[in-house]
């Protein structure tokens, strides 16, 4: 099968083009040694399959981040043999820029063909697009599209067929030698008189096709970006977006999250009562598959919007914006978009730093993502909270339920603020640190695209953290149902003798269970170590019960309520009757709720800045190639965690 | 209006480059961000942000706006 590399500019259109001609028709790939994917997709073109290959949108084969490193590799034949075809998406109204790439790979003689786009930004722009023209310029064929919103788009890589090889419109001895000692890392000397070289030989093209070289004053975007990028206005859209971005996501997971918990409680009750396979599908496979997928609509709807919101053109101005702040914290002002997904979902949002160029803000930012409160915690805060403040309270003016809530999120930023200072004095780095950054033409955004950005988002979670949580939620099952047999044996006598006095033999053998459940996890090995670890966190206000359902967040945080529904023996997995339950609980020692205010908080202290979640720390592997990052982290959260969470509960009681 | 006349070697020398900072583009300041730090240019046809120190690295002359 024939391959073909699209190849382009960012903003330029080229995911688009590739969305829209190949569909759900496609795969993700990584690169050995590189953590950039390549999307592939397969397309039929007059009676013939093709594999298409959308590399990511770069300005220049000669910048050593990983993205060009993936371009090169491509064109290069490193990775899946030489390619056969190239299409260079070409954006009309950047034609000047766009035909520096051009020229680059233009040298590497490989048969092409070209697609022209934004044609109708251009025309406004007083800029002639004279699709002939450029085509004999450059020697290539050349369709003309708009894929955000030609309907026909799938005929337009007919073009293909009649690939020519391109017009090296400028010829630099030593590119081809330059261009391997880049993709081996390294520096290239002389790549920016090359560079200058080839805008003097791409400027006398461009006035070949278009004599006047003159810019107009205004366009649209600039008038937006007057007020988007405002010192007063500016914020305040910012944070208005932000607020409508959140309660978007609650409101609009809530009902899907619903469907999910009712589906799989149908599905449990399917499975027939006793034994050890039945718990263990139930409590092992099932729970784990429900942790998992119970998460989508979240993520989704968040990295939908998020997504919206990028199409847009906006998020590079909330970029833009945010630059002078994050350099001072150092990061940089790219570290916005991965923060704001750290709230969703840490896993694809730390794969998201691959776009910030300079690695110690790459690796600052992916170290603070995980401080900012994801999906998984919000379950937990929930139940905390609605145990010790009955709804309707009010603290002065502020709903006491809501101000709590927020300030658990503005609890994790205040931390990641500490810590990215501490980075930034710790971390050294001879790298530039740079902004340079494109603000592109603002955009209706499409919805399939941004669909299909999301899916992918979650399809990392999926990925990364499905197989994780299942496993771990299966060992969990196995220790919290197995533990020394002279204990286990005890239990079932215990059970049977107390269970005797019921008359009804369904309630006897209800209860009898009941009894047995709580004690077998009490007992078992995860009991035991809840035990264990009872003295190390009894300062922070817990007790055994959360000392276990501590150790069992580990499969992914919100495993909490779960646990926490076992260990009361309540049947159903609703916040109500746990939380019904955890509020008679007493402390044998004070005599006061064992479930308090400064219980509540300590956990949820504890719960904001604590790396309780492995596929976190697998993907900051993935992504940093070592197993450090991720072990300090853990560490240090930890510790960070726990001395807070002292502090909230001895301060508190 | 200015048009660029020399780009500075650096650091940031090839990255300005291959965004098209080159010498006998025309370049215009349109809006800086809140704290007057990065600033937006029109770069040829397109928005371009800078931080005030890599706008440094571009020497420009005024020139003659060119209505069309």
């Amino acid at each position: 099968m024939k391959q073909i590399l699209l190849i382009g500019n960012p903003n330029c259109g080229k995911t688009t083009l590739f969305n829209r001609i190949t569909g759900l028709n496609q795969k993700t790939s990584n690169l050995p040694g590189t953590t950039v994917e390549a999307y592939k997709g397969k397309i039929n073109i007059q009676g013939e399959d093709y594999q298409i290959i959308d590399l990511p949108g770069i300005y220049s084969l000669f910048s050593n981040t990983e993205y060009e490193q993936v371009v090169n590799t491509h064109l290069l034949g490193h990775s899946a043999g030489k390619p056969n075809l190239v299409v260079f998406v070409l954006d009309a109204s950047n034609l000047r820029r766009n035909l520096l790439l051009y020229s680059q790979v233009a040298e590497l003689g490989i048969p092409s063909a070209g697609i022209l786009t934004m044609t109708d930004t251009a025309n406004r722009r007083n800029i002639t697009t004279n699709i002939p023209h450029i085509s004999k310029e450059l020697g290539i064929p050349i369709n003309g599209v708009n894929p955000r919103k030609d309907k026909n788009i799938t005929s337009v890589l007919d073009i293909i067929k009649e690939a020519k090889t391109p017009k090296q419109i400028s010829t630099n001895p030593g590119f081809k030698e330059r261009l391997e000692l880049s993709l081996s890392g390294k520096k290239v000397k002389g790549s920016s008189e090359e560079t200058l070289r080839r805008y003097a030989d791409i400027d006398s093209v461009i006035k070949r096709l278009n004599d006047g070289n003159g810019i107009r004053s205004h366009f649209n975007t600039a008038k937006i970006d007057r007020y988007v990028t405002h010192p007063v206005w500016g914020l305040g859209i910012f944070l208005l977006i932000m607020l409508a971005l959140f309660q978007g996501v609650f409101s609009l997971a809530d009902p899907p999250m619903g469907w999910i918990e009712h589906g799989f409680a149908f599905v449990k009750d399917q499975i027939p009562d006793g034994g050890y396979l039945g718990s263990f599908i139930r409590n092992g496979v099932i729970s784990g598959l429900e942790g998992v997928i119970v998460f989508i609509p979240q993520i989704f709807i968040l990295f939908f919007l998020i997504g919206m919101l990028e199409d847009s053109g906006y998020m590079v101005r909330a970029s833009f914006l945010s630059d002078r702040l994050m350099r001072k914290l150092g990061l940089n002002g790219r570290s916005i978009i991965p923060l704001v997904g750290g709230f969703a979902c840490a896993i694809p949002s730390i794969m998201a730093t691959r776009s910030i160029r300079n690695k110690k803000e790459r690796l600052a930012t992916m170290l603070v993502v995980p401080l900012m409160s994801c999906s998984a915690r919000i379950p937990v805060y929930v139940l905390l909270i609605s145990l010790v403040i009955p709804t309707g309270t009010f603290w002065g003016p502020l709903p006491a339920q809501t101000t709590l809530m927020t300030a658990a999120y503005f609890s994790g930023i205040f931390v990641a603020i500490i810590f990215s200072l501490i980075y930034k004095f710790l971390g050294r780095t001879y790298e530039v640190s740079e902004f340079v950054l494109e603000l592109p033409t603002y955009q209706a955004p499409r919805f399939q695209t941004v669909l299909q950005s999301a899916w992918l988002k979650c399809r990392s979670f999926i990925k990364e953290a499905g197989s994780i949580i299942l496993i771990i939620s299966m060992i969990l099952w196995g220790l919290s149902n197995f533990g020394p047999s002279e204990d286990m044996n005890r239990i079932e006598a215990e059970s049977i003798a107390l269970s005797t006095g019921i008359d009804d033999p369904r309630e006897q053998q209800e209860a009898k269970e009941r009894y047995a459940n709580a004690l077998t996890l009490e007992y078992s090995y995860a009991g035991q170590m809840g035990k264990y670890i009872e003295p190390a966190i009894e300062p922070l206000g817990y007790d055994w019960k959360t000392g276990i359902a501590l150790i069992s967040s580990f499969a992914a945080r919100e495993v909490f309520v779960g646990t926490m529904s076992t260990l009361f023996q309540t049947n159903e997995e609703n916040v109500v009757g746990i939380r019904a339950k955890m509020q008679t609980q007493i402390n044998p020692k004070t005599g006061e709720p064992l479930y308090g205010i400064a219980y509540a908080i300590s956990l949820i202290l504890f719960y904001a800045f604590a790396l309780q979640c492995v596929s976190t720390m697998a993907v900051l592997k993935k992504e940093t190639g070592t197993w450090k990052y991720s072990i300090n982290l853990f560490m240090l959260y930890g510790f960070i965690a726990y001395v807070s969470a002292y502090i909230a509960y001895q301060l508190l009681t | 209006m200015h048009e660029i006349t020399d780009l500075k070697s650096g650091d940031l020398q090839d990255r300005l480059a291959e965004m098209g900072c080159v010498p006998g583009t025309l370049i215009k300041k349109l809006y800086a961000a809140p704290g007057g730090d990065p600033i937006a240019y029109q770069v040829d046809h397109y928005i371009l942000g800078l931080r005030r120190l890599e706008a440094d690295y571009i020497e420009v002359k005024v020139a003659e706006e060119i209505s069309l």
